[in-house]
């Protein structure tokens, strides 16, 4: 109440510390920042980062967590380039890397849904798993980046300045969005999310949306290795330092555009918020520590913030409540207070 | 027993004078007193609401009584609200969740309570052995104190509670045990074993609150008994010379007969909808029963008679072993609840919050969730629809805030959830209700709007079952009554029997 609610501080308090973000870092490098070689270039390079977010956001709406996505994605970027090297052709290799991602979703739903193994378990081990196949098909050295141009132009062709894998991240978010929010399939994820028995009583097949929940954000980690093996090229640790900011933009995210819930365009905006935070300090001082150090911190911070929320909400409900209750109380006690039994009862 | 309880002498275990407690919504007791000798086992009886559980909270240190009562435990005061004071002057409990850890050993779970022997931070394992051997035998429990809990019989665990709620402490000896219900969860052959070890307790001088529903046990193991209703001592009497009739008398009272639903419906009785044969599961025996157009059925029983089973299981969010259930001809098959609702079930469960809706979902998202598929229409869920079918049922039912449709479920008081949850039901027209504690933690006003919501259903056409803990509801909206004991259906209430006497009577096989 304190923060006036026309301007909505409550749900895009994002945007503006974006916006202050943005003059802050204009003000104090006036040549570097304020730039559109600035913008397209966090743009692209954080469209990777923005797709895994969305990988996690998905199976994190119905209440799993989803922590091999890094490893996941990965693996699937050192398919497409091992493939591409071995002479397929690469519209036939991205295929290949995205049902590579998919079918290690299903592996993970298999253990949460079928074993009953906790996903948070699950992903961890499986991830470790899907470092270990990547070494073995890689034999832990970095393959040739292959030097075919559609292939390269296949993310970094520009459009509007901008490189065409920052469109395809938007169309992608703009997919789970209409998943998430505009289909039954995303009211049984955050059903089951707030509550499985509950969503298992009132007749979602529990175990079959969450499996799917976990495919889904296993074919999106795929789909962001295919995309980043074009972009990039080859990497064999990239996936796991992206973990972390997925994470943390999907939980900050959860606190913008609609509170309390995961949401699409709140972790879009999260991505972009810190990503813009680091650049300018990057450009500003150059420490190398600056990246972890964001992601981590909005990490615990926007847990914390919706948490608390979270209690102070629940608080204001109880308070309303007892007010309610009080004035609703009968003067006396033998008023008659069950009007409509006594006419149906009273024959 | 020689009849020398009664009289107020010095060394009562527990004397209760003039209790009182008044919370918002009323008064839960009124002027309550009473005594337990040393040595002595009484029984507490009361109806659900009588004021038991506020006894035992206030005797617990968890509520504050009204001023001027005063209870002693043993000739020291008890400091009211102080959950510590209630230890210090010998007050000990055995709540029907024992508050057992499975996994761990029964000397561990001994141990957590008064703290493990230890030698310079390590624990003593040996001596903590020795100790909980100790404690075990003084219950006459044989059994290896390193046995994990969950290995045990329920009469065992109920056991080791006793023995865990006894252990010796020099600082604060033990003088008053109260055992809430320790029976309500027991099979029948269980029983004994409990009983016996209540009757070493009593050996050592140490007088015992033993609240039950259970008339039989009673006499087998009180000498005297005191009940309540509505908040009043109606009495408390030796045991010996008491009969059955006298003291269900008491537990009812003379209080006028609430008439109930009139059953027109006798004639008018439609087709049946739900056809239930043989079944049979953890906790139901062979359970046979039908249920009619525009006709609502009760399910009563104490805790434990398998009542509060039988509509998950029928609904098939409980797996049953045996039997056939039979919704409009169609097989009702278990672990499906999506299929059961496609044959015209709807199912409301007693645990609102954690299983009846989505409490940071919208009121909105609730009501839509069981109708999505009439919601979508390709590529989107209709929201202005879905908003349309939220205020209609708003509207309907009375829920408030009436504008509160895009509020989470949190932000409502219970009754309107609870109205808000049967919305989500109605709204699928089902043929068939199955409900589990319709209005519990509901406000009055709330609770008659329910039933009348009901009433509408049943109605319309609708089959209704609906299995309640509170009779005086059964007793109100329901045309017939199934009595469940033991896991079966052990009588069948109709006409002039459906009332709370009836009820609680057969309930409790008086």
């Amino acid at each position: 109440m304190k923060l006036p609610r026309g301007l909505g501080f409550e749900k895009y308090s994002g945007v503006y510390l974006w916006i202050a973000l943005i003059i802050a870092f204009s003000i104090w490098q006036p040549h570097y920042f304020p730039t559109m070689f600035t913008v397209h270039t966090v743009a692209a390079d954080q469209a990777t980062a923005c797709m895994l977010a969305l990988a996690v956001l998905v199976p994190i709406a119905a209440g799993q967590f989803d922590l091999s996505v890094g490893a996941n994605a990965n693996i699937c970027t050192m398919t497409a380039i091992l493939l591409i090297n071995d002479g397929w052709a690469w519209p036939k290799a991205v295929v290949s890397a995205v049902v590579l991602g998919a079918v290690i979703g299903a592996v993970n739903g298999f253990f949460v849904v079928r074993l009953k193994v906790s996903s948070f378990i699950t992903t961890l081990g499986t991830g470790s798993i899907i470092t270990a196949f990547q070494i073995i098909i890689t034999n832990n050295s970095q393959p040739m980046p292959p030097s075919i141009d559609s292939w390269n132009n296949f993310t970094q062709t520009l459009v509007g300045g901008f490189q065409i894998i920052v469109i395809y991240m938007f169309a992608l978010a703009f997919i789970v969005w209409w998943l998430l929010q505009k289909t039954p399939f995303g009211r049984y994820l955050f059903a089951i999310g707030s509550s499985p028995e509950a969503a298992r009583l009132s007749g979602a097949r529990v175990g079959m949306y969450t499996w799917v929940s976990m495919i889904i954000s296993g074919l999106i980690a795929g789909i962001a290795g295919a995309f980043y093996a074009s972009y990039a090229g080859p990497s064999l640790t990239y996936g796991s330092s992206l973990l972390l900011p997925a994470f943390a933009a999907v939980f900050l995210g959860s606190t913008q555009i609609i509170p309390g819930r995961f949401n699409v365009w709140g972790t879009v905006l999260a991505i972009f918020v810190l990503a813009t935070g680091v650049k300018g300090l990057q450009l500003a001082t150059d420490a190398q520590w600056l990246a972890p150090m964001f992601s981590g911190t909005a990490l615990v911070v926007a847990v914390a913030v919706a948490l608390g929320r979270q209690r102070s909400a629940e608080e204001r409900t109880r308070k309303r409540l007892a007010r309610t209750d009080a004035s609703q109380l009968p003067g006396s006690s033998d008023e008659p207070l069950l009007p409509q039994v006594d006419g149906v009862t009273v024959e | 027993m020689p009849a020398t309880f009664g009289s107020p002498a010095p060394t009562a275990a527990l004397a209760i004078t003039n209790l009182t407690k008044t919370f918002v919504g009323g008064r839960a007791l009124n002027g309550v007193s009473f005594a337990i000798e040393a040595g002595e086992v009484h029984a507490l009886l009361g109806e659900n609401g009588s004021g038991k559980s506020t006894l035992i909270k206030v005797l617990s240190g968890y509520h504050k009584p009204d001023p001027g009562a005063e209870v002693l435990v043993n000739s020291a005061h008890l400091t009211f609200g102080v959950p510590h004071s209630s230890y210090e002057v010998g007050a000990r409990f055995v709540h029907q969740d024992l508050g057992l850890i499975e996994d761990c050993s029964i000397s561990d779970n001994l141990a957590f309570g008064p703290g493990f022997p230890t030698r310079v931070g390590t624990i003593r394992e040996k001596t903590t052995r020795k100790r909980a051997r100790l404690a075990l035998e003084a219950m006459s429990l044989d059994l290896d104190p390193a046995m994990p809990i969950w290995r045990l019989s329920p009469a065992q665990k109920t056991g080791v509670a006793v023995a865990r709620a006894l252990i010796e402490d020099e600082s604060a000896p033990v003088h008053l045990l109260v055992l809430d219900e320790p029976t309500a969860r027991l099979p029948e052959h269980e029983v004994e074993l409990l009983l016996a070890i209540v009757r070493r307790v009593r050996a050592r001088g140490i007088g015992v609150l033993y609240v039950t529903h259970r008339l039989d046990e009673v006499f087998e193991i009180a000498q005297r008994a005191t009940v309540l209703r509505d908040g009043v001592k109606v009495a408390t009497e030796q045991v010996a010379g008491l009969t059955r009739e006298k003291l269900l008398q008491q537990l009812l009272g003379a209080a006028l007969e609430q008439a109930h639903r009139k059953s027109e419906s006798d004639d008018r009785k439609g087709a049946p909808v739900l056809t239930v044969q043989g079944l049979a599961s953890e906790a139901l025996r062979d359970v046979n029963l039908d249920v009619h157009e525009h006709e609502i059925v009760g399910v009563a029983g104490i805790t434990g008679s398998g009542r509060d089973a039988l509509c998950a299981t029928v609904f098939g969010a409980r797996p049953h072993d045996a039997g056939t259930i039979q919704v409009n001809d169609q097989a009702i098959t278990s672990r499906r609840p999506d299929l059961s609702m496609a044959a015209g079930v709807a199912y409301i469960p007693a645990e609102r919050k954690l299983q009846g809706c989505f409490m940071d979902l919208t009121a909105r998202e609730n009501i839509g969730f069981t109708s999505l598929s009439t919601i979508w229409r390709f590529p989107t869920l209709r929201k202005g629809l879905e908003v349309l079918l939220a205020k209609q049922w708003f509207s309907k039912l009375g829920v408030r805030p009436s504008g509160g449709t895009e509020q989470p479920m949190a932000t409502f008081s219970g009754g309107n959830q609870q109205k808000i949850i049967y919305g989500k039901w109605f709204q699928r027209q089902p043929s068939l209700y199955l409900l589990d504690e319709p209005t519990q933690g509901v406000d009055v006003g709330a609770k008659a709007e329910l039933h009348q919501a009901l009433f509408s259903a049943a109605e319309a056409g609708a089959a209704v079952l609906v299995s309640s803990s509170d009779v005086d509801e059964l007793a109100t909206i329901c045309d017939r009554i199934l009595v469940m004991r033991n896991g079966r259906i052990a009588d069948v209430l109709v006409g002039e029997r459906v009332s709370v006497h009836g009820i609680t009577r057969a309930a409790l096989d008086a």
